[in-house]
């Protein structure tokens, strides 16, 4: 069992071992590493000032992947086969990259804290983009999506999205091209299936190779916490909610990264990150696809997962309202063998799962609606980008002529857990399809649910939303020629 | 040719893009540095009992605890009013007021000494709102009036009256960098102090207050901050009073950064404000006759409450001449954290009642809102004098409505939205023009004042160092260029320095909007002083080497990089050879510049004055559109025009303008400071507490500028830029109580600010439910509170 994580820094290889293995990645480079480009704001993953590259072996090993991720909520631990390449590391032969100048030239940085993550979001937006012949320059959309998780408050913006539009994609030079990636490659094939161990002052953490020593692991450690993406995880260990003894890491557990569409269901590994989600639904599924874009940020999406996100529970989950109304499974591999549980019965308290103390989610089963199905997901925040919703819903429903059948509700945010309404969704089923019939069927969900008052909105706000979206469901879901003026 | 108004880069910019510009948490750490933090009180309003800290001191890597009795001072401090402490003695005023200071080796030892620390407080009944401190009429600082003509008696005889309570959220600064501060301890209980703040001179002076020692013996620095934003002017005192207590007292460094969270939950922000009116208006919406009731949230201290309350008065006006107003405003003691400056520092509270009362007005007659705000424009040559007697000069309001109605295409999009509100039925629209008037130099006359030291080295570059700090804005960047405009040389020459109290004193905040224009008025009036004896040594050499023309200083002249004598522009001195050459003439090559704003003044007593060199102007046109159903409100176009004088920078500027317009846009949607019923901040941090996101920018949005050559009052005919445009985010407000008015049929609306998703959508539903009530124009006045 290798005992230190092995990971480049700017292409400059380290073992971490010790109480360093235990540190955030941004507390590792600044404090150190004194590289203290990487800036650390709200330590949550929120604002992005500590974004930096992290580059790892691509799915068919033959080339390094760079995704932006937040520093402070990568641990070191879950960094292990990785090159992470900061603020300093993107000059050019000593001079500011494209990207940076760029951003000299149109006052895109005033007090300059957010701006080294600013640059490094900025440049893996040019990282993944392959304009080819036609169209050098990105568009204000690809712009803003791709800085969605950089917050600034000096610039209002304009500058920066000026400064990327300046940029030619062929002026842009590659992570690839500053440090050659065949040193990469062939270090993390020979070191990537290593199980790994590290013990520091007060914690340990363990790094399973193989779904078998993952669940073996989890038995023999209870309380132990897992990190995969880690973008709930290390929040909590930031703020000091929680201080596991034991951690076990599955980024390299094999067999999880699969993503794949099987007959009318499409099959998610527990390692399959949001972002890839994303993409793989944009076509499949828009509906989701748009939940999955409002969903966090970019350094979110690429470092998280479906698996960690219902793993986390939240009653506020992004994903489980529409993964209620699907019919979804999870499926968990245990002591005893794998087994599937329906998303909707998965949960039987405030973040509290039906699994059993060795088993882990290994996969997810997402059943596709049908053509037919009249589908729509919700998401009410206070920002549209980035936020922790007030409110979610997922409506889904078939229509028999003029009549309603298999009514699907969910609602989030609404009571301890993710709500399947079925008082509601009997009060559709059978009912003409008309702005009346929503009207009641909100009345009737009100009733059905139990909001309190937070930080995120009162009871009152959320009691109305569960009427109003109803209405708003079938306004959106009408035929033109049907619509009744509210 | 001239540098000022070019667009050159941010002086910092190459850093700042390679991650090598230097915060105070960058700085490299000493091997005997210690680390420091605090216990606060868990309570609003406490009584504290015990303090005991010895579990603390017991864990490894622990080196001291201090409280109140470890200080050689005064425990008393306040940039107005003297009624802070540094940390509380037997009272707590408000949840995390600072208790017990804890040095450590390591942060892993620090967070366990936190937790280590017993405190016993008994909880006291806190007053947690305006209306509790109104009831117990407890207010800090007296009550402040302005009054002109008979509001009273107007508001009796009018034809239409409206009343009502305008309640306004505070913000949340939300500079990236939190509170830090780095203190280096000297010889003879010396010490450096490295502030991220906006104010220096006031750590300087606080620090040696609380400390025992003479303002000599402390020297503040501040290289930089990562964002102010007025939060940095009062509040950076604790963070480095508590670093420098521990330097002092172990002779170690002592390094003290706030982690986002306690920086949100324990600093003071914006305030919130209630405010009363009453408005009569005539037929055409002209207003009559104005009485307001400002009461201001000060929170626990008065910090710079009086200041704020003051803009807050003389600027509800806004951009409307009001010919009887009774303007009256007092300051809430409650138990928050003290409020404090934030770009804009009342100004927005105050311009944001009028342009709510405005709007109210609007819908009241029925008529487009921005008729009613033409009715009342300040004029040019008549009704051009605010309610506390200045004079507008040169006012362009007139213009900047007249140009920005048509740029923007007002009219034509106000039926379009009329139309497309008939139509929709799952989304509304709003549309508004709101204008900024803003008053520039400090409202405390004694303020404006300002030294600066500029120094030429025999290779002809220069060091520059004034007491303005850079937080972003680029006042280091305009002040480079005015120095090298002075001596008309390649700004690569010039470096403006570290601001420290060794080098300039007595400065004022770098805050106002007023930095560059005082502190760059100071350089400006130092480079002058040099030059008149350069052009001396530069005199003498051009009549030694030209024939017959004598040695006369006023003809030489400064340009590209050269220095020649007018009559004989052919033979020209290198600037590098006249610096060499005054030297070895034995001239002085550095010298102080200092400065005072000629020509204001105010008389509180009286309410009467003119305490603004001249005012900063503009209008924003902004269109929103709202979801039916939820609430949830996008920005769709926003039309910015400004007139700021003559740019130094006019990129810099840009980016104040459009970065100024999306914070005040911030505060007036979707931040939103929420409270336990105890008094504790619960959205304390970006999870919580939502900043724009570059996807709320609209797409179409359009900022330009008009000329205006007349502010020749200010160096190189500039206006100030800070604050201003935050004022315009209000348009985005008036837009969405404008899209309000169509839900409500008639009715007059509601509309807290901030207008968040839950706020607009509640006061959809309300208007949904109740039927016209505002239907007699009669006697009785309409209540919209």
């Amino acid at each position: 069992m290798r005992d230190f994580v092995l990971l480049y820094v700017n292409g400059v290889e380290h073992q971490v071992s010790g109480d360093d293995a235990f540190l955030s990645l941004s507390d590792y480079l600044r404090y150190s590493l004194n590289k203290c480009g990487t800036k650390v704001v709200c330590a949550e993953g929120d604002c992005g000032a500590c974004t930096v590259f992290l580059g790892r072996l691509n799915a068919p090993k033959s080339g390094i992947e760079y995704i932006p991720v937040n520093a402070c909520i990568q641990y070191m631990y879950q960094l292990d086969c990785t090159h992470i390449v900061t603020v300093e590391g993107l000059k050019v032969d000593g001079d500011l990259n494209r990207i940076q100048q760029s951003m000299v030239d149109c006052h895109g940085a005033q007090c300059g804290y957010c701006t080294p993550g600013f640059i490094v979001a900025m440049c893996s937006l040019f990282e993944q983009c392959d304009k080819g012949e036609k169209s050098c320059n990105v568009t204000r959309q690809e712009v803003s999506d791709a800085l969605t998780g950089n917050l600034c408050r000096c610039t209002g913006y304009e500058a920066i999205i000026k400064a990327a539009m300046s940029v030619d994609e062929k002026e842009y030079k590659r992570l690839d091209n500053l440090y050659p990636s065949q040193t990469l490659i062939s270090a993390f094939k020979k070191h990537h299936d290593e199980p790994v161990s590290v013990k520091g002052e007060e914690s340990e953490f363990f790094k399973p190779t193989d779904v078998k020593s993952a669940v073996e692991y989890k038995s023999n450690h209870p309380g132990v916490v897992i990190v995969s993406g880690g973008t709930d995880v290390c929040v909590n260990l930031n703020k000091g909610r929680i201080e596991p003894k034991n951690i076990m890491v599955l980024t390299h557990v094999s067999g999880l990264d699969e993503l794949k569409t099987s007959g009318n269901t499409v099959e998610v590994g527990a390692r399959v990150s949001l972002r890839k989600l994303e993409e793989f639904f944009q076509e499949t599924l828009p509906e989701f696809h748009h939940i999955l874009w409002v969903f966090g940020s970019p350094q979110i999406r690429y470092a998280g997962t479906l698996a960690g996100n219902i793993a986390n529970g939240s009653p506020i989950a992004d994903s489980l309202p529409f993964l209620f109304v699907s019919g979804a499974e999870v499926e968990v591999a245990g002591l005893k063998g794998d087994r599937r549980i329906k998303v909707n019965q998965l949960y039987s308290g405030y973040r509290k799962m039906v699994l059993t103390d060795d088993e882990i989610i290994v996969k997810i089963h997402i059943p596709l609606p049908a053509k037919s199905t009249k589908l729509k997901l919700y998401k009410v925040s206070k920002r549209e980008h980035l936020d922790i919703s007030s409110f979610t819903a997922a409506i889904s429903l078939e229509r028999d002529g003029d009549k309603i059948s298999n009514a699907q509700v969910a609602y989030g945010g609404v009571a301890a857990v993710v709500l399947k309404l079925s008082k509601t969704e009997e009060f559709l089923n059978g009912k003409p399809f008309s702005l009346d019939t929503f009207r009641g069927a909100g009345e009737v969900a009100m009733k059905e649910i139990m909001p309190i008052s937070d930080v995120r909105g009162s009871k009152d706000y959320r009691l109305q939303l569960a009427a109003n979206i109803m209405e708003k469901f079938y306004f959106e879901t009408a035929d033109e020629k049907e619509l009744v003026c509210p | 040719m001239s540098v000022v108004g070019k667009d050159m880069p941010h002086d910092s910019a190459v850093g700042h893009v390679s991650g090598e510009s230097i915060y105070i948490d960058d700085m490299p750490s000493a091997k005997n540095e210690l680390l420091v933090d605090f216990v606060g009180s868990p309570v609003a309003c406490g009584h504290i009992k015990s303090v005991d800290y010895s579990e603390a001191l017991k864990i490894k890597g622990v080196v001291a605890c201090y409280t109140y009795k470890d200080l050689p001072g005064i425990n008393k401090f306040g940039p107005i009013i003297q009624d802070e402490v540094l940390l509380c003695e037997d009272h707590s005023s408000f949840i995390g007021e600072p208790i017990v200071v804890i040095a450590a080796e390591t942060r892993k030892a620090l967070a366990k000494a936190k937790k280590a620390v017993k405190l016993v407080v008994e909880e006291l009944e806190p007053a947690l709102s305006i209306d509790a401190a109104i009831k117990k009429q407890d207010f800090l600082d007296k009550t402040y009036r302005i009054a002109r003509g008979d509001a009273e008696r107007v508001l009796k005889e009018a034809k239409h009256k409206l009343e009502g309570t305008c309640i306004i959220g505070g913000q949340e600064h939300f500079y990236l960098e939190s509170q830090a501060a780095l203190v280096v301890p000297g010889e003879y209980d010396q010490l450096v102090v490295h502030s991220s703040t906006q104010h220096p001179s006031e750590i300087q002076q606080v620090l040696a207050k609380v400390l025992g020692l003479q303002q000599n013996q402390v020297v503040v620095v501040t290289k930089r901050m990562g964002g102010g934003f007025g939060g940095k002017e009062s509040q950076a005192t604790h963070p480095a009073g508590m670093a420098a207590l521990v330097a002092l007292k172990t002779k170690r460094p002592a390094r003290i950064i706030y982690t986002k969270d306690d920086d949100m939950k324990f600093t003071g922000k914006r305030h919130p404000f209630q405010n009363n009116f009453q408005v009569a208006f005539d037929d055409n919406g002209r207003i009559l006759a104005l009485k307001a009731h400002l009461y201001a949230d000060g929170g626990a201290a008065a910090d710079l409450s009086t200041a704020v309350l003051g803009r807050a008065i003389t600027h509800i006006d806004n951009a409307y001449y009001i010919e009887h107003a009774d303007v009256v405003g007092q300051i809430c003691k409650t138990n928050y954290p003290p409020t404090t400056a934030f770009r804009g520092f009342g100004g927005p509270q105050g311009v944001a009642t009028i342009e709510s009362i405005v709007q109210d007005i609007a819908a009241y007659l029925k008529k487009d809102p921005l008729d009613v705000r033409l009715a009342n424009l300040y004029g040019t040559t008549e009704r051009n004098t605010t309610h506390y007697g200045q004079l507008l000069k040169h006012n362009t309001l007139p213009q900047l409505f007249e140009e920005v109605v048509g740029s923007s295409d007002y009219r034509n999009r106000r039926k379009l939205v009329d139309k497309f509100n008939s139509e929709s039925r799952t989304h509304l629209k709003g549309l508004a023009l709101t204008p900024v008037k803003f008053g520039i130099s400090f409202t405390n006359t004694m303020l404006n004042q300002a030294n600066a030291l500029v120094n030429i080295y025999l290779d002809g570059t220069i060091q520059v160092s004034t007491g303005a700090t850079e937080m972003g804005q680029g006042v280091n960047t305009n002040i480079k260029m005015l120095v090298a405009d002075e001596f008309s040389i390649d700004p690569k020459c010039v470096i403006v320095m570290t601001t420290s109290t060794e080098k300039n004193n007595n400065t004022s905040a770098t805050a106002a909007s007023s930095a560059t224009d005082l502190n760059g008025s100071a350089a400006v009036n130092a480079c002058q002083k040099i030059k008149r004896s350069m052009a001396e040594v530069a005199a003498r050499h051009f009549d030694r080497v030209e024939t017959g023309i004598g040695a006369f200083p006023d003809r030489i002249v400064f340009a590209d990089g050269h220095i020649y004598d007018e009559r004989r522009p052919h033979n020209k001195l290198k600037w590098q050879e006249l610096v060499a050459m005054s030297y070895r003439e034995r001239v002085s090559l550095g010298e102080r510049g200092y400065y005072a704003t000629q020509g204001i003044g105010f008389d509180w007593s009286k309410g009467q004055g003119s305490p603004f060199l001249y005012f900063t102007c503009g209008c924003c046109v902004a269109e929103v559109v709202i979801d039916r159903f939820t609430g949830q409100m996008k920005v769709e176009r926003v039309d910015i025009l400004m007139d700021i004088g003559k740019s130094i920078n006019p990129g810099i500027n840009r980016g104040q303008v459009v970065g100024g317009f999306v914070q005040g846009m911030g505060w007036v949607t979707n931040e939103e400071l929420k409270y336990s019923d105890k008094g504790a901040l619960l959205s304390y941090s970006p999870t919580t507490y939502k900043i724009p996101n570059i996807q709320d920018i609209p797409a179409a949005l359009h900022c330009n500028f008009i000329d205006n050559p007349n502010n020749t009052v200010n160096v190189r005919g500039s206006k100030a830029v800070g604050e201003p445009p935050l004022l315009l985010g209000l348009a985005v407000w008036a837009a969405v109580k404008d899209a309000l008015v169509y839900a409500g049929k008639g009715q007059v609306p509601k509309l807290n600010l901030p207008a968040t998703g839950e706020e607009i959508l509640m006061r959809l539903t309300e208007l949904k439910k109740t039927t016209l009530a505002v239907k007699s124009k009669g006697k009785e006045p309409a209540k919209i509170s």
